[in-house]
């Protein structure tokens, strides 16, 4: 069989951040928000592997726990989202009928709206912070799934398998979460490797924007905002911040067209 | 005289909705005694699996009287990839019609799989791969052995053999010929192929645009068809065969 390189490197890359990101959940070289002044932007040195930020904060300690933060909050999202998606898009499917459109017209309807800009509107309303943050993109990220599992199960159902199923007297939600459920995962899979990477990139862009984490808990993105202030003076804070975010999307990208070239699902 | 497993009068089914709403079945009188095989054959469109799943309550749009006196019959269709389960092992496939019937206790099941696995040729070994891992004949038998296993004795066979290489076929046949036998089972044959089912079934039915154009037994229609669709049906057959 031909090598599966796009799952290799992906699933390698994406095994390395997320080493990287975990590690930052546990410890960092330095306290990420431990000031001093005689820092100030420092240099890249043995002791401040990426230098200092303005206010003297160790640079790679901040990344490590900006990049912990990321991932928890993108996990959180892509958790909520696809566990409801999936639960909504199995019963739309395999059910349909007058539930079926009327739940689908509303996810069309979220769907309509870019996602960062109704999510705004919800941070607006629930004030920032990490949990608000996860439960606004959280609920924005149900629709894609719910349509893209819902798709899967209009074509599974019609399955003999299915139809065999039911003639032996399973019932329905059965039918729905243990016989169908399993033969989606291809699909899911590759969907979740998408969702991930938008769900990093929407936490990142919120942040970025002020109106994701709070300064006490910082993400990559609202990293980004602070270190663009000094950008010219710290050119290597942002390069970082920004080489770990793109590596982090690019490993998952990969690793999700590997997983589609190996299982031939188009998502 | 015996209750009929099923008995059809005058049944007319529809498929699609408003304008599209085409009559796929037209008053069809048909009946099978316990222990027959009654075989239904026709071409492609003729009708005949839409008669089938009108039986097993799969088909909604029907009018007509439609007795069926057999618990729970089941079905083995025609494309043993498509009916049995990708995600589960052999083993699943044929617990799950046990467990649907509430049968709780775990070693109770594996007893009755591992029996019933054996009446249809298949080996423990088979019973913990999944059915990609399996080959087409084999995966036919797992598909006969979930329909028996809930003790149905009333079997529609939706061309079981279609799908299958010769040799297999034969083997099938066979099989199927044998459980009717040892189980005293009933089953409806849907089939294009005379050929096929003159080797399995007592009686047959010729069906075409939604009718039964002729039905009596298989010797009878074989050797004196009436009607002018089964000759042209017969004809084809022999061309194949010679």
């Amino acid at each position: 069989m031909r090598k599966n390189w796009y799952l290799r490197i992906g699933g390698a890359l994406s095994l390395l951040m997320l080493i990287f990101c975990a590690v930052g959940l546990f410890w960092t070289p330095h306290d990420p928000s431990a000031i001093s002044a005689a820092d100030r932007y420092a240099l890249p040195s043995p002791a401040h592997l990426f230098g200092c930020d303005a206010l003297g904060r160790d640079i790679f300690s901040r990344v490590l726990q900006g990049a912990a933060a990321t991932l928890t909050i993108a996990l959180a999202v892509l958790a909520i989202g696809a566990v409801c998606g999936l639960v909504i898009g199995g019963l739309c499917g395999y059910f349909g009928g007058a539930a079926d459109a009327i739940v689908m017209r509303l996810c069309d309807a979220i769907a309509a709206f870019p996602s960062v800009l109704l999510a705004l509107v919800v941070m607006a309303l629930t004030g920032a912070g990490r949990y608000h943050l996860i439960f606004a993109l959280g609920v924005l990220f149900i629709p894609s799934f719910a349509r893209l599992v819902r798709g899967e199960f209009l074509r599974q159902r019609d399955l003999d398998y299915v139809k065999s199923a039911r003639l032996m007297g399973v019932s329905p939600l059965r039918i729905v979460f243990v016989h169908i459920l399993p033969n989606t995962f291809p699909v899911l899979l590759s969907g979740l490797t998408i969702g991930f990477n938008n769900a990093v990139l929407a936490e990142a862009s919120m942040s970025f924007l002020g109106i994701g984490v709070t300064p006490q808990d910082p993400s990559l993105g609202y990293m980004l905002s602070e270190a663009q202030g000094y950008l010219l003076k710290t050119p290597w804070y942002a390069g970082f911040l920004a080489l770990t975010t793109i590596l982090l999307i690019l490993g998952v990208g990969l690793l999700g067209e590997g997983i589609r070239s190996e299982t031939g699902v188009e998502a | 005289m015996t209750e009929p497993i099923f008995s059809a009068a005058h049944l007319n089914s529809w498929y699609g909705r408003g304008r599209e709403r085409k009559q796929v079945l037209r008053d069809v009188t048909l009946s099978l005694s316990p222990g027959e095989a009654l075989g239904v054959v026709g071409e492609s469109g003729s009708g005949k699996s839409t008669l089938a799943k009108c039986l097993l309550g799969l088909v909604t749009d029907v009018e007509g009287t439609l007795t069926v006196n057999s618990p729970r019959p089941q079905m083995v269709f025609q494309d043993p990839y498509g009916s049995l389960n990708p995600a589960k092992t052999v083993g699943w496939i044929l617990e799950e019609p046990l467990r649907a019937a509430g049968v709780k206790d775990k070693n109770q099941r594996r007893r009755r799989v591992e029996e019933m696995a054996a009446l249809v040729g298949l080996g423990e070994e088979h019973l913990s791969r999944k059915p990609a891992r399996l080959s087409g004949g084999q995966r036919q038998r797992v598909a006969i052995a979930a329909a028996l296993i809930q003790g149905s004795r009333f079997i529609v066979l939706d061309e079981p053999v279609s799908a299958l290489d010769v040799t297999l076929q034969a083997q099938i046949l066979r099989l199927l010929a044998d459980l009717k036998e040892r189980l005293g089972l009933s089953y409806l044959f849907i089939s294009h192929d005379l050929a096929v089912v003159y080797q399995l079934c007592d009686r047959v039915a010729v069906m075409t645009g939604g009718e039964i154009v002729e039905q009596g037994d298989v010797d009878d229609i074989y050797d004196h068809p009436q009607h002018d669709y089964t000759k042209k049906l017969l004809a084809a057959s022999l061309a194949l065969d010679g």
